[in-house]
Formats: structure tokens, sequence, C-alpha cells
């Protein structure tokens, strides 16, 4: 090797020189990059391309794990402010739902001002298949007595209190076998008895008895109490005549009424705790809803 | 013959367990099944009187009723008070003379539970001027099979109550 170099070494320095210069001409003439620059950029091209791919790989991880972070948290705010809206939506479904029913009420009270009215809550609903009854969570230390009767708010009668307590009372509904109040159909002024039947209980149903003879009742004719005998206030809602019985000679022998209030669905009532014996006019309690 | 803090001891676990009874009907009574909501107090009297016999029988039936005329509406203010005595005299009777007490002895004796309890409501509607009958046999029917399935908890819990106080003795 040392010979080598010793006999040629002047050879090789003449060649690299030669090369080094038909280079740098070739360089300053060209308008692409010299030939070396371009052999090393060809040959680095695919490890360019390689990292290139690893590096955008690598931020595309990042990014999408950042992403993802942000858009849990984005969701779980998201969720939490759903809930919040939808609380926030049932209170005031809840709130319109009993302001309705305070309107309704303040519209009857400004009909009979001479209901003294104790709201109260269902606390049960029927307890045994042989009667139709509510307790509610309001007694005689609210002035709640025997024989009060209860409506919704609506003023649609819903029964009468049959037992009471310091706290609490139970009402027989209008449908319960019990239960008898006189009644006057709105339409005909014709009197009779609402009372429970309990072939018809079950059906939340009750009868009208003793109808007069020939009376002229049809489907939908709305049943109120009478007021007679100042035992219940007059004009309260009992329900629409569902269903008319004749017997063979042609006259109405009973009715059978829908009460137009839905025991099953009351959550809250008012009880009539005091009423003077005044008979409203007729007019007024058409517009009762 | 058992001591008197024996027989204290033992009304008191039948009065827990009666009290359980009377959490789970007050919970059933919140559900209709078969237009019917479950009715579990007849067979209180009635399976308790099948261990225990006639008098004390008779007497828990009492104060079962007594308890059912408190909490409940009926048609007239002391309707359990006079069936439910019955109810256990009968059961008690049946246990005496057809079947020993068990699970068997308690699906028969709450046939005239039901049949007594059901029908002095019927009875006394029927006194009232209700065509009460056809509709209260039906009602007796469907409140009977939809009642009759706990009869197995009732009669596992009274008898294990009943057991546990005779081991004791």
């Amino acid at each position: 090797m040392k010979n080598f170099l010793k006999n040629h070494g002047l050879w090789i320095l003449f060649a690299a020189a030669v090369i080094s210069v038909a280079l740098a001409v070739l360089s300053f003439f060209s308008s692409t990059s010299s030939p070396l620059t371009n052999l090393a950029g060809i040959l680095a091209s695919p490890f360019r391309a390689a990292y290139t791919e690893i590096a955008t790989w690598f931020n595309d991880k990042q990014n999408y794990y950042k992403d993802t972070t942000a858009l849990e948290a984005e969701n779980a705010a998201l969720k939490r402010r759903i809930a919040e809206m939808e609380r926030a939506v049932r209170q005031g479904e809840e709130a319109s739902a009993e302001n309705e029913r305070l309107w309704q009420l303040l519209n009857l009270h400004r009909r009979r001002e001479d209901f003294q009215f104790e709201p109260a809550f269902i606390t049960e609903h029927t307890v045994t298949n042989w009667t139709s009854s509510l307790t509610l969570d309001k007694g005689t230390k609210h002035d709640v007595a025997v024989n009060d009767c209860v409506i919704d708010e609506t003023g649609a009668l819903v029964g009468v209190v049959s037992k009471v307590g310091y706290n609490w009372c139970t009402v027989l509904t209008i449908a319960d076998t019990d239960t008898s109040l006189g009644a006057q159909v709105f339409r005909t002024k014709d009197l009779g008895l609402a009372v429970g039947d309990f072939a018809l209980m079950g059906g939340n149903r009750l009868r009208l008895d003793y109808l007069p003879a020939g009376c002229q009742l049809v489907a939908g004719d709305l049943v109120q109490t009478s007021g007679l005998g100042v035992y219940y206030p007059s004009g309260l809602t009992i329900g629409s005549v569902d269903e008319v019985q004749v017997d063979d000679s042609g006259s109405v022998s009973y009715a059978i009424l829908a009460p137009a209030a839905d025991f099953d669905q009351l959550t809250e009532v008012f009880v009539i705790t005091s009423f003077d014996d005044v008979v409203i006019p007729a007019d007024d309690t058409a517009a009762e809803p | 013959m058992l001591a008197r803090n024996e027989t204290i001891f033992k009304w008191l676990l039948y009065g827990l367990a009666t009290l359980l009874c009377f959490l789970v009907q007050a919970v059933l009574q919140r559900f209709t099944f078969w237009g019917v909501i479950p009715f579990l107090y007849p067979l209180l009297p009635a399976v308790v009187s099948a261990y225990e016999g006639t008098t004390s029988g008779a007497i828990y039936g009492l104060a079962v009723g007594v308890a059912c005329d408190l909490l409940l509406p009926g048609p007239i203010p002391c309707f359990y008070t006079l069936v439910f005595p019955l109810v256990g005299l009968c059961s008690a009777l049946i246990a005496q003379s057809l079947l020993p007490a068990g699970v068997l002895c308690s699906l028969v004796v709450s046939v005239p539970a039901f049949l007594l309890t059901d029908g002095f409501h019927c009875f006394l509607l029927w006194t009232g001027g209700q065509s009460a009958w056809p509709t209260g046999g039906s009602v007796m029917i469907r409140e009977f099979c939809v009642s009759v399935i706990l009869v197995l908890p009732v009669t596992w819990l009274f008898a294990s109550v009943f057991r546990r106080t005779r081991f004791d003795n």
C-alpha cells in the first residue's frame, strides 16, 4: 500500500483535482444541484420519507390523544350541563303545572268565595279491593272534619272525608259504595242521588239514582252536587253521564256517571273545610272546566 | 307448658313477623295484578292458627283484626275484628282434624280465610242494597289467586317462629 501510494500518489491526487474541478465547473454551469448533492439527496430521500412518516404518525397520535382527552372533558361538562338543564326543565314543568292548578283553584275561589280550602297531598291510594279511598296528609290539626268535601284543582268532587286523625284523614271517593250525594243534572235541573255501586267501582264509575220519571238525560250531561240538605256544598262537579239505563216503560231508570276527577292520577287535592249555603247561579258554574 | 317468659318471647316473635307482613302489604298495595291488589291479611290468622291451635289462633286473629280495622277502611268499624277470629278458629280446626300444619295445610286454610273475609264483604254490600254477589265473587277469586302465592313465604316465616319457640321449649 505504501509502495502503491508512493508510485501512484501523484496520479491519484491529480485525478482527484481533475474530478473536483470538473464537478465545480459542472455545478457552476448547471441549473440543478450538483451531481454529488443530487446523489446524496437521492440516497437520503427514502430515509427522509420514512422519518417524515414516523413523525407524522407520532404527531397524529399525540394530537389524537390530546383531542380525545379534550373531547372527553368537554363531553363530561356537556353531560353535566344537560343534566342541570333537564333538572331545570323538570322544575319548570312542575312549577308550571302547580301554577296552572293554583290558577284554576283561584278561579274556583273567585266563584265560590265562601269556600275555605285546605290543600293536602295524597299519601296513599286505595288499600283494599272493596273500597275506593284515599289517605291525605291533613287532619284535625288543619281543621279537617268528617264529611268535608274533597275536590281537585278544577273543582271536581273527589270524595268525602270519612275518618280523620290529628295529621291524616281518609277520604272515600265518590265511586265508593258508602258514598251518597244529592245531585243535580246541570242541563235539565233534574235531581237525583249519586251513589257508589260495587259493580261499577272497579271501573271508577257511579250511579245516579232516583231520577224523576220522564227524565231526558243524554250521554255527556254534566252532573253537580245539588247542595240540598246543606251537608255538602252545591255546584261541585261530580261527573258526566256515561250511559243511561232505561226500563221497560221507557222512562229513565238510572244513569251511570263518569267522575270528572281521575282518582288514579291525583297527587294533590283540596279539602273544603268551610262553606256557606249559597246556591250560585248556574251560568257561573257552567264556566267551570 | 311454656313458662311465662317463653310465651312472651314466642308471641313477641310472632308480633315481629306480623309487623313484617304488614310492611310487605304496605308495599304490595301499590301494585295491581289481574285488576286487584294482593291481600295478605287473611293469611296471617289462617297460617298462625294452623300452628297454634284454636284458642291462641282466635286471639291472634282478634289482635290482627283490631289492627286491620284501625288501619283499613271497612264497611263497618269492626269488620276484621269479627272475621279474623273466625278465620283463626276455622284454620285451627282444619289443622287439628284434617291436615298437619305446613305449606299444604296453609294452602287449604287460605281458601276458607278468603271465603269468610270476602264473603262477609259481599254479605254486607248485599244488605246495603248492592247487587254484590257476582262482582264480589269475581273479586274474591281474583284476590285469592294473586294472594295465594304469598302463602309460601308467610308459612315459612311463621313456621320458623314456631320451630324456634318449640326448640326453646
